[in-house]
């Protein structure tokens, strides 16, 4: 009996913890969410205050933005890493190197990444000096504006100088501790690097490719400091928006930042699903190499 | 040769656009006059730095005090993350699946959301504005990495080593402390930097739940950033990363002056 009960009682403490804040956190915002906020005698059950979400017009262009921001610096992180990843493979560095793209984009903080792209992109920042020397502009108001904006060039700047390395990092791992048997075999029935990479290299990476995806995109849609830092007045990302939201002083208010915020974890619980979904691929595709 | 010479040219473009913009942030961080358009600074000067150290401006107190607030977190984070993960790893029961998704879960479900939730309740337990309450909704991010983390580890190590020592009459307390501790070192110092790292880095969590009463060094810095203030962000930037590295290497230092392991980094 004490056999079986072993594992939960090893894992009590961490469940604790995930429960008492992480779980209960979501709990009470859904709860609130709902109109049902007894602090101040709010009672009710209603889905009112999610019609009220959906029809805003402010959070259909923020869901918007949102997605945006996540898709593009997650697909363009994907590939761009890929493509590091390779470049590694192809020459052979020191691991000084290795450990530094490691490590750097890991310590640097959101916030900081929010100053690096502010620092290379405003419009009295370093591209625009470059191009003032170069010729190509005669002034700071010829440099378009790339941090504040609507396209959101900064934002996808920040993201996208802690990604990319992350990605090439992990697709790396893979490429490096994968058999060099197949490719070679591959090699000497004639296949050209081109066709390795696509028919082998690539295949292989692609269920942690499938993941890593992913988890950036859920990690740049519901993070708050970039954006935060670098978006433009209107529209802003979700998790932004849920933050002056529940500024708000008034607190019959809070049941509509809830609602947002649940919005928020929905689609972010969608994305752990799928998640979930690629590992089991990835699991099966190990086990499937190695009958 | 002509192929590996473009991958060789890809290669360091991604290395210059890493490294590049954290040395403009160096030289700002030095920088006493730097007017558009030049291409580098007119004049240097220590006036960041200056007023970083005086002690009026408390930056240094609160620099400690982030430390401190991350090393806790990061014992606290490691000693629970320990036996769940040997449970992840080396036990087979029901629901781990489920057991591994949710601890996962904290990563992907925004903490804007879950903070905002939690927060009425650390309100009224009295949690909210204090050094524990901040201490424990920064385990929330922090746990799954050393979980998952440890979890590996355990699953590359298995527990044939820490059966031997007990047929060989180990009690329990030995064989973790001369056993398991020693081989899952490299693994301590992966997870206790991640979880610092974490830790360390967190502006949101600590913004809500400190309430202004817990002031951390990401704080501090926040807002020379979100204003613009170039020279002043930098040098904030600057010693925030400068600690960071300097306390991964400590940590490495310590865990491996106690247990002499392999040199390699799981993550």
């Amino acid at each position: 009996m004490y056999n079986k009960l072993k594992p939960y009682i090893m894992l009590t403490p961490v469940l604790a913890v995930i429960s008492s804040v992480f779980i209960s956190g979501l709990v009470m915002g859904f709860l609130q969410s709902l109109g049902h906020f007894s602090v101040i005698g709010m009672k009710q059950f209603t889905f009112k205050y999610y019609k009220e979400v959906f029809m805003d017009r402010g959070f259909l262009e923020s869901l918007k933005f949102s997605l945006y921001i996540s898709f593009v610096s997650s697909v363009t992180a994907v590939i761009a890493g890929a493509l590091l990843a390779y470049s590694i493979l192809q020459n052979k560095h020191n691991k000084g190197i290795e450990q530094l793209l490691y490590k750097l984009p890991v310590i640097v903080p959101h916030s900081v990444a929010a100053l690096l792209a502010y620092n290379m992109l405003a419009q009295s920042g370093i591209a625009s000096r470059i191009l003032y020397h170069m010729g190509i502009i005669n002034a700071q108001t010829d440099f378009p504006s790339l941090v504040f904006d609507k396209n959101g060039a900064g934002i996808l700047f920040a993201y996208l100088w802690k990604e990319i390395p992350f990605v090439a990092m992990v697709v790396y791992a893979i490429w490096r501790n994968m058999n060099d048997q197949l490719s070679e075999a591959a090699l000497n029935l004639g296949a050209n690097k081109r066709q390795v990479f696509w028919h082998v290299l690539l295949p292989l990476a692609m269920p942690t490719i499938a993941s890593t995806f992913i988890i950036i995109f859920a990690f740049s849609f519901g993070a708050f400091e970039i954006p935060y830092l670098l978006g433009p007045t209107a529209p802003k990302t979700l998790p932004v928006k849920a933050y002056i939201e529940y500024t708000n002083p008034d607190l019959t208010h809070r049941p509509y930042t809830m609602a947002i915020n649940m919005i928020l974890t929905l689609i972010s619980l969608f994305l752990l699903w799928l998640y979930n979904k690629a590992f089991q691929l990835i699991s099966k595709y190990n086990h499937e190499s190695r009958t | 040769m002509g192929k590996n010479m473009v991958f060789k040219i890809i290669f360091n473009i991604f290395l210059l656009l890493l490294i590049f913009p954290l040395f403009i942030i160096l030289l700002w961080s030095f920088t006493k006059i730097w007017p558009w358009p030049d291409l580098f600074p007119k004049a240097f000067g220590l006036r960041g730095f200056q007023y970083l150290l005086n002690p009026s401006n408390n930056s240094l107190r609160i620099l400690g005090l982030s430390i401190w607030l991350s090393t806790v977190v990061m014992f606290i984070a490691i000693l629970i993350s320990i036996p769940a993960a040997k449970a992840l790893g080396l036990y087979h029961f029901k629901g781990k699946g489920f057991i591994k998704t949710l601890i996962l879960a904290p990563i992907v479900v925004p903490t804007v959301a879950v903070t905002m939730g939690i927060h009425v309740s650390f309100i009224s337990v009295g949690l909210a504005n204090t050094f524990w309450g901040v201490v424990i909704v920064h385990l929330i991010p922090c746990i799954p990495y050393s979980v998952r983390i440890l979890t590996d580890v355990f699953e590359i190590m298995g527990n044939s080593m820490e059966l031997q020592a007990r047929i060989l009459g180990a009690n329990k307390m030995q064989t973790f402390f001369y056993v398991t501790l020693p081989m899952l070192a490299p693994g301590l110092i992966t997870a206790g930097s991640m979880v610092f790292i974490v830790s360390f880095s967190q502006y949101f969590l600590t913004f809500l739940i400190g309430g202004g009463k817990i002031v951390t060094f990401s704080m501090v810095m926040f807002p020379f950033i979100q204003s613009g203030d170039r020279m002043m962000a930098s040098v904030y930037s600057m010693v925030f990363i400068w600690t960071t590295l300097l306390i991964l290497i400590s940590v490495e230092r310590i865990v491996k002056s106690y247990y002499k392991g392999e040199n390699y980094f799981y993550l």
